[in-house]
């Protein structure tokens, strides 16, 4: 139109036909043809392990198609401890030790399987307070788990600002867990035969504070991160595990409700004080990751709906059943499961009748929901799998083990 | 939560080794090694309907190495463990066919176990490097004689 562009266009090397590409030059592979004949090789990324998205430790080796992710393996093992080989040479109070640093965002449920597997064996009978107050450290445990899959699924979307009012919420839950139990993340609370404290009156006050502010923090929450627009539009159909695909990949907790199977450990298989509990098993339809994000939102709300049953409810009497100093199950096998933040964590156990098992099996469910990553990757693009990782919410500490 | 003995007696009638038991841990079927396969497709459709695995693990018992499915029914809430034994340095055949949540429990059993995979799409190792000793093993302990010894 003007001047200037009659006289600054010149076609370029990409127009047609207007390039020779002639003989190659020394030192020269490829031959420049435009984009339309660019070569369109497969690439495998190295993802991790010291990325910031995949959440510990974990390494993903990628084929990427242009953008696409074509195939996917995962790679574990950098946090490998050999948990189950220590535990059979631990005695069976010194388990819960070990179980904690599994799982090291939810160690009560991880504590509790194990004490639950010993009291099976034990035929121990826990006092009523214990089981109440194992529920209540269990509920607090889980949504102080689930602030930080909130915050960090945000940020694998790209969102900042959830991060830092998810974290400011686990403070407070942090606090009370160390309040009561003297520490923030390994807590060696739940011991076989009940718990090791009673609530102090410092921590039932805290709880108290933290329950007249969580509701309206939630929404605000929920509203802050599911309620925009362009987080729907990203998550929303993508990382699709319908039922049978997550039943046969053993998906539980949220990733498998997310599919719209509402089975549930606390529910189903009742445990501790949960069958005197009323909450109800949020279930998600399509299995998708925004599925899976409304059933972890409701799963809090369910939490701070038994954190208050069990602060109004707690029954009185002892936290601890009297328990030998040193514990001998009698020789046979239990297994013992529990709801945990991530899914349905086991412990198995085979005693020989000594004082240390004879074999201790810690059944991670993130490692069965890592199976599922391997399925859901492909097909997606490479901006979608940090989100996805994000989605199926996995710890590598107890993958590892 | 237990299933029931006789229906699982009825289903497993072709495989010749199968043994079911009621033990502390539940209902227990112990095949031979080389009928697992067919053990667990016995189980997993038709009415018996276990189509979830929860777990697979090893067990070092001194004479071989169990090895435990364990097996669910959602819809009846129902579990099942199925058992075989291995000699040591054998070879672990891979159900991933049938159940694709064995694939990593799988990997990881093998290399901690010293057993070889077969018939599995990606036999390597999962938790530790090449020339780590089958830590679960009894007979590889916690701490070498130097170690023991320097400490």
């Amino acid at each position: 139109m003007s001047e200037l562009h009659d006289t600054t266009y010149e076609p370029g090397l990409l127009a047609e036909g207007t390039f020779d590409p002639g003989e190659k030059p020394a030192g020269i592979k490829r031959i420049p043809r435009g984009v339309e004949h660019l070569a369109t090789e497969h690439l495998v990324v190295n993802v991790g392990p010291q990325h910031p998205s995949t959440h510990g430790v974990l390494r993903l080796l990628l084929e990427l198609d242009g953008e696409t992710v074509v195939n996917a393996e995962v790679v574990v093992g950098y946090l490998h401890r050999g948990i189950e080989k220590l535990g059979e040479h631990r005695r069976y109070h010194q388990l819960g030790t070990l179980m904690d640093r599994g799982d090291y965002m939810s160690g009560i449920h991880a504590e509790l399987a194990a004490a639950m597997a010993v009291e099976q064996m034990m035929e121990t009978e826990v006092p009523a307070k214990a089981q109440w107050l194992r529920v209540l450290m269990s509920e607090i445990n889980r949504i102080a788990s689930h602030m930080v899959w909130f915050g960090t699924f945000g940020l694998d979307c790209g969102a900042m600002g959830q991060f830092l009012y998810a974290m400011r919420d686990r403070e407070a839950l942090v606090d009370v867990l160390e309040a009561v139990t003297g520490q923030r993340m390994m807590f060696n609370y739940v011991r076989p035969g009940g718990v090791l404290a009673d609530l102090t009156p410092e921590a039932d006050s805290a709880i108290r504070t933290f329950l007249r502010t969580i509701d309206g923090y939630l929404d605000e929450h929920d509203a802050l991160l599911g309620g925009n627009e362009i987080l729907q539009i990203r998550v929303k159909g993508i990382g699709t595990l319908d039922r049978e695909t997550a039943v046969a990949f053993g998906l539980t907790g949220a990733n498998l409700r997310g599919s719209g199977l509402g089975y549930d450990v606390r529910r189903d298989r009742p445990y501790a004080a949960y069958p005197e509990l009323e909450f109800d098993v949020p279930v998600g339809t399509t299995g998708d990751a925004w599925d899976r994000y409304t059933v972890r939102m409701g799963e809090m709300r369910q939490a701070v709906r038994m954190i208050r049953q069990c602060i109004d409810g707690m029954p009185e009497g002892d936290v601890m059943a009297k328990v030998p100093k040193v514990l001998r199950p009698p020789a046979g096998e239990s297994y013992a499961c529990v709801e945990s933040s991530r899914g349905e964590l086991g412990v198995h156990l085979v005693s020989d009748g000594s004082d240390m098992p004879y074999r201790f099996r810690y059944r991670p469910p993130s490692l069965y929901s890592l199976q599922a990553l391997e399925e859901i990757l492909p097909g997606r693009m490479f901006a979608d799998a940090m989100m996805l990782i994000g989605s199926i919410d996995i710890v590598l500490g107890e993958i590892d083990r | 939560m237990l299933p029931d003995a006789t229906a699982i007696d009825k289903a497993l009638a072709a495989i010749g080794s199968a043994e079911v038991a009621t033990t502390t841990l539940g209902l227990e079927v112990r095949v031979e090694a080389g009928e697992i396969l067919a053990a667990l497709e016995a189980l997993k459709g038709g009415q018996h309907d276990f189509p979830m695995m929860v777990d697979l693990f090893g067990i070092d018992t001194g004479e071989a190495v169990d090895i435990v499915y364990h097996l669910r029914s959602l819809s009846r809430d129902e579990d099942i463990y199925v058992r075989c034994a291995l000699p040591y340095k054998g070879e672990l055949n891979s159900v991933w066919n049938l159940y694709p949540a064995a694939l990593l429990p799988e990997r990881e059993t093998a290399e901690l176990f010293g057993l070889t995979l077969a018939g599995h799409p990606n036999p390597k190792r999962l938790l530790t490097i090449e020339g780590i000793e089958p830590l679960l093993l009894k007979s590889v302990p916690i701490r070498t004689v130097e170690e023991v010894r320097d400490r």
